[in-house]
């Protein structure tokens, strides 16, 4: 499904990773694993095109992402290391906006189960920025099922959640990879997850 | 179709956002006020005098107004993220430039236009001049954000000088200034002047989007 060959990437003349082959098949969650600082971050922002690389190529379905950009973009969901949402606007604004414009087809009573599950519905009218890090995080993570993607990306998805929200998280994880789906995730964690292949970065 | 309702949903954030953040627009508002009684008062109740120079300082002070809302033309939604997730969602760069110019238009400019009139109140200008004021601020504050695009952009290249922003807004709006204060000059074809004004506001708008998101993707890339 994803495959990265002879990918090299420096920054201010430091390499950060050179010659990195990786291969996502279909129904996997693989964990980049490593410390602090280590580039892990970068790594995903390269694969998503956000930084260049300065060797090496990235096939998403045997077509070269950055020739086919916007349709890789189309199958990806990017959960970033910090949070995305606007905290002007309130979390129903917040996930309409992500739903417009993933053009996703969940419906409003969907949507309130969903919240339900992370325990966001009474905050539904309240402005993010009145939320919690670890609520604004389980908001963030929304947007894995909400806009309904193959590929999903993740930086430190663990990061500010609490024990069930960690297994809640876990369970999706399971739940999108049963359905042909593939999860990329950046972590210095050890997640307790089935099957879960670990590239050491 | 529906990148149309992608641009329509955007168009609805920024809305949302401007009335979250109408407290910034009373104060560029008041900031333009207080600096025409300041004017005002410095200058004296010579009436001769303030008709002469009211045009060019209300333009002016509308000019240094606009530049007090430069940085939130996209510092918040580089920070946080949210224009790669835009970007993402299947718009460009240079789309979503166009856009936030236009919101920027609507949303930061547009109201301005209400307090045209209260302002050449105080300069006692003419009816026709009012007219010519209001159609030249039209025109020129589509310049203006252009140029604030352009600016702010530059600004996420650089975090420590947010002066140079605003250093490029106020260099490059000196034409706009020329042509819009010139319009109430008699010996001036006044077509001639408008003409030259749309075709200022259209070249911009035909450079901002290209300029301001290679800056955009330059910053992300440095970030």
């Amino acid at each position: 499904m994803l495959l990265i060959n002879n990918l090299s990437f420096s920054r201010n003349k430091n390499i950060i990773f050179e010659n990195l082959n990786l291969s996502l098949s279909n129904q996997s969650i693989t964990q980049i694993r490593g410390k602090n600082g280590s580039g892990k971050t970068t790594l995903l922002q390269v694969i998503l095109n956000i930084l260049e690389s300065e060797t090496g190529e990235i096939f998403w379905k045997g077509k070269n992402v950055k020739k086919n950009i916007f349709n890789f973009y189309n199958e990806t969901t990017f959960i970033m290391d910090h949070n995305t949402c606007t905290k002007k606007l309130s979390v129903m604004d917040n996930i309409n906006f992500w739903r417009g414009l993933s053009s996703s087809k969940l419906t409003n009573n969907q949507i309130l189960l969903l919240l339900e599950t992370f325990n966001l519905q009474k905050y539904q009218n309240t402005k993010t920025m009145y939320l919690s890090s670890g609520e604004i995080k389980k908001l963030e993570l929304l947007r894995l099922i909400l806009e309904q993607k193959k590929l999903w990306i993740l930086d430190e998805p663990y990061n500010h959640l609490d024990d069930l929200s960690i297994k809640i998280l876990n369970q999706t994880f399971i739940d999108h990879k049963k359905k042909d789906g593939v999860i990329l995730f950046t972590s210095h964690l050890n997640p307790n997850i089935d099957n879960l292949e670990v590239v050491n970065f | 179709m529906t990148l149309i309702k992608k641009i329509l949903l955007f168009l609805k954030r920024e809305s949302k956002l401007f009335y979250s953040n109408i407290v910034d627009l009373f104060s560029n508002i008041l900031f333009f006020f207080l600096s025409i009684f300041v004017f005002v008062f410095s200058l004296g109740a010579d009436q001769e005098l303030l008709r002469t120079i009211g045009l060019g300082i209300i333009w002016s002070l509308l000019l240094l107004s606009s530049t007090l809302s430069l940085r939130k033309f996209y510092e918040d939604d580089f920070n946080n993220g949210v224009l790669t997730i835009i970007h993402m969602g299947g718009i460009s760069y240079e789309l979503i430039v166009f856009l936030k110019i236009l919101s920027h238009f609507f949303f930061v400019q547009m109201p301005f236009l209400a307090s045209i009139p209260i302002a050449s109140l105080f300069f006692d200008l003419p009816v026709n001049e009012v007219y010519n004021l209001i159609f030249t601020f039209i025109i020129g504050s589509l310049i203006l954000s252009c140029l604030s695009s352009i600016s702010a952009s530059m600004n996420l290249l650089n975090k420590t000088n947010f002066a140079i922003g605003s250093i490029v807004v106020l260099l490059f709006s000196i034409p706009v200034i020329i042509f819009s204060v010139g319009i109430n000059n008699p010996d001036i074809n006044v077509n001639s002047l408008i003409n030259l004004l749309i075709g200022i506001a259209l070249i911009f708008l035909g450079i901002s989007p290209w300029s301001s998101a290679a800056f955009i993707k330059l910053a992300l890339r440095n970030k």
